[in-house]
């Protein structure tokens, strides 16, 4: 009966996770590579011209953004099955979802030349400047918009299933422990994680379709106008709250496996549970952050904007990854590529925490808002933050449910990965630092070095994600299909 | 200059971050018991806790004295320039200034969203704001050396985005 790493779910679960992540890896390749072809356009190495760059700006952030969320999905639904009653069907429909509005989107981008930015901000859609029309905006805006419909059924069906299952939200995200009304430990971290998540993609997703919806409208009727800083506040906070929840679901496979790795448990104690809360909380009104510019803005919405990003660290730096490396100290743990992984995860989450609060500070943010600065934060802790976990979690499957062993190739990528990650992010922001702007197609000349540079460990990021995928789809198909991890107690028949 | 600082600040706190992780996988060999590292483990947890707070809160009471979007007291009326963004370029209302104007930046947009981000000499940035269509954000700034600055576009507005440029000429 398996071991002490197997997850206890039905096997046709574990088989759902097979193609949305073997996509994920293929799309994250391919989206990789298109960073690096925007990085050796910026360098002046090869001349694709201004408008192919900015489609490929706009494709990689889609991309990136929908396919590491649809990953996490597949993290957060894998382990949530030990918990809840969840259907099957629905989040198969995210996945057809997902596709529909992935095709529409890269008709929009390729076949009519949609180049509006992932951040689609109003009114720019509709008012392109001669590159493209309105088919392009409306199949691209359509294309999101399906999308994001498919997200939100399925967090509504997570809902469904844990307030089912808990009685309320405020009971998962442990509302009785923390006020002391019920002694002990409260619902799993997994289950607060999820709760949280629920709850922000659920109102991201709500804005975001209702400002899509817009959008739209306003590209077949011109006189129906959208106040433009309303339209940019909606988009944000869309886009944030989407954007982060990627680690919030990635981070489920930490609370889950680096227990079953260091042989200690990893509760949810209060502390955990105040953390999740916050998180709750920062994550839905810190959106203001990306407004700092914006100084029509009220000015104690700026300010809060500085603040409460500086206090959005603290559930992560006081309680996840302190909780990680408490888990991990003299624990014996038995490193593996998997749990290389997730440990890297917290590593990135934490130091990608680092620039992001330094650039929420609004004298800061003055001289560097969307200036390269700004993607080399997050990339750093989208890259080697919520890939990781997904990667871990990928490296997990293989080994435990497809009999996958490590390799030395394997030990080899994991390295170049991460200090090839670091090489590319701390590239972006020494760009940011020397003022050189984001989303500029072609860079002066004072500019250039650090693009090339950064397209070398780019080109390397690429080389050993490219060694991981194809580890994963080599031992895919095993997943869900070994008897040895077929619990007795679930499958009867088997 | 904020640049260097954040900079500086960025590979400090980084190496810091480092270090710690590669400390913890250096001692992650030998089993002892979770009790043991759980006691110690809360007891540094609050501390780490109390320097975080102490640091955030530092660092905002320093930090939000001095915010560009309020006038400086004591620097006398400023300067009123209004600039409008438009893809793809800039009409400023007055292109030569000299050292010493202490600038009030009234930008705004006719079409889309675009950035209004002044560049010095030396090609770094000395202030920005978002131009938006329909609304007016004002930033100040003071002029204290001389030279050519440029004004660049750093909000993504479509294809000619990093065409938009002005010069701006400030004299002696
Ligand atoms: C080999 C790895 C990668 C490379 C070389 C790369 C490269 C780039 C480049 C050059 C840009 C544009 C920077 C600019 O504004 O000038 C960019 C933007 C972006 N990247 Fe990546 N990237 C990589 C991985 C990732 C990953 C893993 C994610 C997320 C999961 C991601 C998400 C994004 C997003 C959201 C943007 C912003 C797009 C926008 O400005 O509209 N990237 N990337
Ligand atoms: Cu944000
Ligand atoms: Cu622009």
């Amino acid at each position: 009966m398996g071991n002490i790493l197997t997850v206890w779910i039905d096997t046709s679960r574990k088989r759902s996770v097979v193609f949305p992540l073997s996509l994920t890896g293929v799309v994250l390749l391919l989206m990789m590579f298109f960073g690096v072809l925007m990085l050796l356009e910026q360098g002046n190495v090869i001349e694709l011209g201004a408008g192919m760059f900015y489609k490929l700006l706009t494709i990689h952030g889609t991309g990136m953004i929908g396919i590491a969320a649809l990953a996490g999905t597949a993290v957060m639904w894998y382990f949530l099955n030990q918990y809840l009653d969840l259907k099957l069907g629905i989040f198969i429909m995210n996945i057809v979802f997902f596709l529909i509005g992935v095709t529409m989107v890269l008709i929009g981008i390729f076949s009519y030349d949609f180049a509006g930015g992932w951040t689609f901000l109003y009114p720019l859609p509709a008012i392109s400047g001669g590159m493209w029309g309105q088919t392009a905006a409306a199949l691209y805006l359509g294309g999101m918009l399906i999308i994001g419909t498919g997200f939100l059924l399925l967090y509504l069906e997570f809902s469904r299933a844990i307030i089912k299952e808990y009685g309320s939200f405020a009971k998962s995200l442990g509302w009785p422990q923390i006020l002391g009304i019920v002694k002990g430990y409260g619902p799993a971290p997994a289950i607060a994680a999820g709760t949280m998540v629920c709850i922000v993609n659920i109102t991201a997703l709500i804005t975001g379709a209702a400002i899509l919806a817009m959008s739209l409208i306003n590209l077949y009727i011109p006189s129906f106008t959208i106040d433009p800083l309303l339209a940019k506040n909606m988009i944000y906070a869309f886009g944030h709250i989407f954007a982060n929840s990627i680690i919030y679901m990635g981070v489920i496979a930490v609370y889950e496996l680096l227990p079953r790795y260091t042989g200690r448990p990893w509760k949810g104690s209060k502390a955990l549970l105040i953390a999740w809360n916050m998180s709750t909380l920062f994550t839905v009104i810190i959106y203001p952050h990306h407004l700092l510019m914006d100084f029509v803005m009220p000015k104690w919405m700026l300010i809060l904007g500085q603040v409460l990003s500086y206090a959005n660290g603290l559930p992560v730096l006081v309680v996840t990854a302190y909780g990680a490396l408490l888990l991990v100290y003299r624990s014996g743990i038995k490193w593996d590529i998997a749990s290389s992984f997730l440990y890297l995860s917290m590593f990135g989450w934490v130091i990608g925490v680092v620039p992001a609060i330094v650039d929420a500070t609004i004298v800061i943010n003055h001289v560097m808002h969307n200036t390269k600065w700004v993607p080399g934060h997050f990339h750093m802790y989208m890259g080697l933050g919520a890939c990781a976990m997904i990667i871990g979690f990928m490296f997990y499957l293989t080994k435990v449910e497809g009999g996958r062993q490590d390799n030395r190739l394997d030990r080899l990528s994991l390295w170049v990965f991460i200090v090839a990650f670091l090489g590319l992010t701390g590239s972006f922001l020494f760009s940011g630092k020397v003022s050189a702007p984001r989303r500029w197609a072609v860079h002066f000349q004072e500019w250039v070095p650090a693009d090339i540079i950064g397209a070398l460990f780019g080109t390397l990021v690429t080389l050993a994600f490219l060694a991981f995928v194809i580890r994963f789809i080599n031992y895919a198909s095993n997943i869900g299909r070994m008897k040895s991890n077929v619990d007795p107690r679930i499958e009867k028949h088997g | 200059m904020y640049q260097q600082a954040a900079w500086v600040i960025t590979l400090l706190l980084s190496a810091f971050v480092i270090f710690i992780f590669l400390f913890v996988l250096m001692k992650s060999g030998r089993r002892v018991e979770y009790s043991k590292v759980q006691a110690k483990g809360y007891f540094l947890r609050s501390i780490w806790l109390v320097i975080l707070l102490v640091g955030f809160s530092t660092a905002s009471y320093y930090t939000l004295k001095d915010l560009p979007f309020e006038r400086a007291e004591g620097k006398g009326a400023p300067l009123d320039v209004y600039v409008e963004a438009v893809q793809f370029g800039f009409e400023v209302s007055e292109e030569k200034l000299q050292v010493g104007d202490y600038v009030a930046f009234h930008v705004t947009s006719s079409d889309v969203n675009h950035g209004f981000g002044l560049y010095d000499e030396n090609m770094n940035i000395v202030a920005q704001t978002q131009a938006m269509p329909e609304y007016t954000n004002t930033v100040y700034y003071q002029f204290e050396k001389p030279g050519t600055y440029t004004i660049l576009c750093l909000e993504y507005c479509g294809v000619a985005h990093h065409v938009m440029s002005k010069e701006i000429t400030v004299t002696k």
